[in-house]
């Protein structure tokens, strides 16, 4: 459903992504592992057509996103590592505007139902978002995908900074979706939930997918080390075949 | 969508405290303009009425006199307001407002203690006009100039693009938004002080008020939503909410203070005024040698004859009519058109320099909004022109009538000699000066291309605006 094909992209002389292959069906939760600057949000701002690709394609149910980026975006829910309201409305306005600037209008009830289903206190719901801590605005920035009702789901370390019990809610709600038949992709830094949620695991390193792991063949302990292991090898070039496991 | 976008951005402009600041010094600066305005509008026109009513009675009571002497004693013809004056002064405060019509002389208007008689008078040029010249583009920039660089700055701005909302809603929406939230503003004093005044009224029977305020609400309109699209083209544009925000008041600066000035400049160096010493010198000069290069006391002679001969009469001893009537009537004659050229020569300066500044509206739009204003206000050049022709008009009817009974009535003086002295009731025969302006048409044809103007600005900044958000991007590349 989320297709990368041989997709490449320069800021000037830095290549931050160098012909990635990926796909990411209906039902997978796909998660990208790497460090800082491997090509994660990279990867996702060209699914979003945020940037412009310097070669390769990126689709979104077969359609290209620099042709019909309106559309794909329709189709796509994103959420940021730091989900980002307009402080003088309440999480109901915030939830309500997003949810009509991507073509969907519910009632007022299906709106708090939404803010409830992602864990957001019944107090909170009419309060001006400015006064909410993060983990608060993440749960309205889930909330603003599940209204949007996705095929597919763009996350960039959304639990980044949340409590653990937060997390754990946040992992529910994709094993929900997931079970709906929706693709998501997640960059995250959190190995011990990209092996418990994702159901595919790809490790990213200075623009290059250098490895691709199915959660249910490998351990906990297995993930770790391989992810080390791409992390201490030398040049990109080394890591060709390495970690196979 | 549009609609949606809109409602998001009209609640977050009214939400903040910006808007209850700029709003609340907005609101209260024009109220008391528009109050102020009204309060000198109509003290002018009491004391015009009063005055014009004042110069009559002494017109008509000067005594017993010589009926020329009573053509020297003269009149003043008063100018009303313009029929928007409260709203835009326009350039009443420099023009004058009575003028002196006696013989011989054709006079300029002068300035008059009846202009400002009231003590709130002193605010000046605080006017409902300035105020919506120059402080409402403020104030659309202000509540505009984070609409898009606000959200980049924010981040929501990646967010929002994320949602498949096409960037020309957004630019339509937010410029609904934040319309609506300066129209809510602007648009309530302007109702108040419409309101206010329909309780108390003004006086522009004839004057096609329904139109001119039509015009003026449109005009206004019109330069409003120049400011709005080029605001958000600019905070579209701009990297950060500090940059848009320095581009704009930058531009405002420029096109109401350094515009207008360097305007007014650079028409009086094109088409300079005649220094005024120079410019009398040379009419009185020229009514010396006559018209024609003959002066008025040959011209006479020569004409004589035949100016006799209309009367059937040879010598002056067979003519009807006073000699000394027929001769002051004659130089009269023989000077309008020393004064048509001269006067004419100094307005021509007056109206290209207009024509010019209106020109130069092509690099700030306030430029035809503020010759528009006040032509519509019957505040301009044209309008004064329009009185001064009126009271020169009135004038030389006022010499001909007199010079006409002094003919008539002091026909044995040919003979007999001396001086006349008539009755006071002689003075009836000059009707009392009456105002008539010559309405909107004239104006119109005027100001039409200033009204062209503020349409192309408004395509100009649309422009602007739509290619700006077309180039819109969350990131740079």
């Amino acid at each position: 459903m989320l297709q990368a094909t041989k997709l490449t992209k320069s800021y000037g002389e830095i290549e931050a992504l160098k012909g990635l292959d990926m796909t990411v069906e209906g039902g997978d939760i796909y998660c990208l592992l790497g460090a800082n600057g491997a090509g994660k949000t990279t990867t996702i701002s060209l699914f979003l057509n945020f940037i412009r690709p310097d070669g390769g394609t990126a689709t979104v149910c077969g359609l290209d996103v620099t042709e019909q980026p309106l559309e794909t975006k329709k189709l796509l829910a994103y959420i940021p590592e730091q989900v980002m309201l307009y402080g003088n409305l309440t999480a109901l306005e915030n939830l309500r505007y997003f949810s009509q600037l991507g073509g969907h209008d519910y009632s007022q009830e299906e709106y708090r139902d939404f803010l409830r289903r992602v864990g957001l206190e019944e107090e909170a719901v009419d309060r001006r978002v400015k006064t909410y801590s993060k983990g608060m605005r993440q749960k309205v920035g889930v909330a603003i995908a599940l209204a949007k009702q996705a095929r597919a789901l763009l996350l960039d370390e959304p639990t980044a900074g949340l409590d653990p019990k937060a997390s754990n809610e946040f992992s529910e709600l994709l094993l929900k979706l997931k079970s709906d038949g929706a693709a998501i992709l997640m960059a995250t830094h959190d190995l011990f939930r990209a092996k418990e949620t994702g159901t595919r695991i790809g490790i990213m390193k200075e623009g290059r997918l250098v490895d691709e792991l199915s959660t249910g063949e490998v351990s906990h302990a297995d993930v770790e080390k391989i992810y080390l292991q791409h992390m201490h090898a030398g040049g990109h070039y080394a890591q060709e075949g390495a970690g196979s496991a | 969508m549009i609609a949606s976008i809109a409602r998001k951005e009209f609640s977050e402009i009214v939400r903040d405290g910006r808007f209850k600041w700029t709003a609340g010094i907005m609101a209260l600066l024009l109220l008391t303009a528009l109050a102020a305005g009204y309060q000198k509008y109509n003290a002018h026109m009491a004391m015009q009425s009063l005055a014009q009513d004042q110069t009559n009675y002494q017109w008509l009571n000067q005594g017993d006199k010589n009926p020329h002497s009573g053509a020297h004693y003269g009149n003043y013809a008063f100018k009303p307001a313009g029929p928007l004056a409260f709203f835009d002064n326009g350039i009443s405060n420099y023009a004058g407002t009575a003028l002196f019509m006696e013989a011989h002389k054709q006079n300029f208007a002068i300035g008059r203690p009846a202009t400002d008689q009231s003590s709130i008078g002193r605010f000046g040029d605080l006017s409902g006009a300035m105020i919506l010249q120059l402080l409402m583009p403020l104030l659309i920039i202000f509540l505009g100039f984070t609409a898009f660089s606000g959200e980049r700055e924010s981040g929501t701005l990646r967010q929002v693009l994320s949602m498949g909302v096409s960037n020309r809603q957004l630019l339509w929406g937010k410029a609904l938004g934040i319309g609506t939230a300066v129209l809510l503003v602007v648009g309530a004093c302007v109702l108040i002080g419409g309101l206010a005044l329909s309780l108390t009224g003004l006086h522009a029977e004839g004057e096609s008020l329904g139109l001119r305020v039509t015009l003026m609400t449109a005009s206004y309109l019109l330069y409003a939503a120049i400011f709005l699209f080029l605001t958000l083209a600019v905070s579209a544009w701009a990297k950060n909410a500090r940059t848009a925000l320095m581009v704009m008041v930058g531009f405002w600066a420029f096109v109401g203070f350094l515009a207008p000035k360097a305007a007014g400049e650079i028409s009086r160096i094109v088409h300079p005024t005649p220094a005024f010493g120079q410019w009398m010198a040379d009419m009185r000069g020229h009514q010396m040698r006559g018209i024609d290069g003959v002066p008025p006391f040959v011209r006479f002679e020569q004409e004589s004859r035949a100016i006799f001969a209309e009367y059937g009469a040879e010598t002056i001893a067979e003519l009807p009519v006073y000699v000394g009537a027929l001769r002051l009537q004659k130089f009269e004659e023989y000077d309008f058109p020393v004064f048509d050229e001269h006067y004419g020569r100094l307005r021509d300066s007056y109206i290209n320099q207009r024509r010019l500044q209106d020109r130069l509206g092509v690099v700030a739009p306030t430029l035809p909004l503020r010759s528009l204003s006040m032509a519509l206000a019957g505040t301009d050049l044209i309008r004064h022109i329009d009185f001064a022709d009126a009271a020169e008009t009135y004038r030389r009817d006022m010499v001909t009538r007199i010079n006409a009974y002094l003919g008539e009535a002091a026909a044995s003086l040919n003979t007999a000699g001396g001086v006349l002295v008539s009755d006071q009731e002689v003075f009836g025969i000059v009707p009392p000066f009456e105002f008539r302006s010559q309405g909107l048409g004239a104006t119109l044809d005027e100001h039409g291309g200033n009204l062209i103007a503020l349409v192309l600005w408004l395509l100009a900044s649309l422009g602007l605006a739509l290619w700006a958000v077309r180039r819109l991007r969350v990131e740079e590349d």
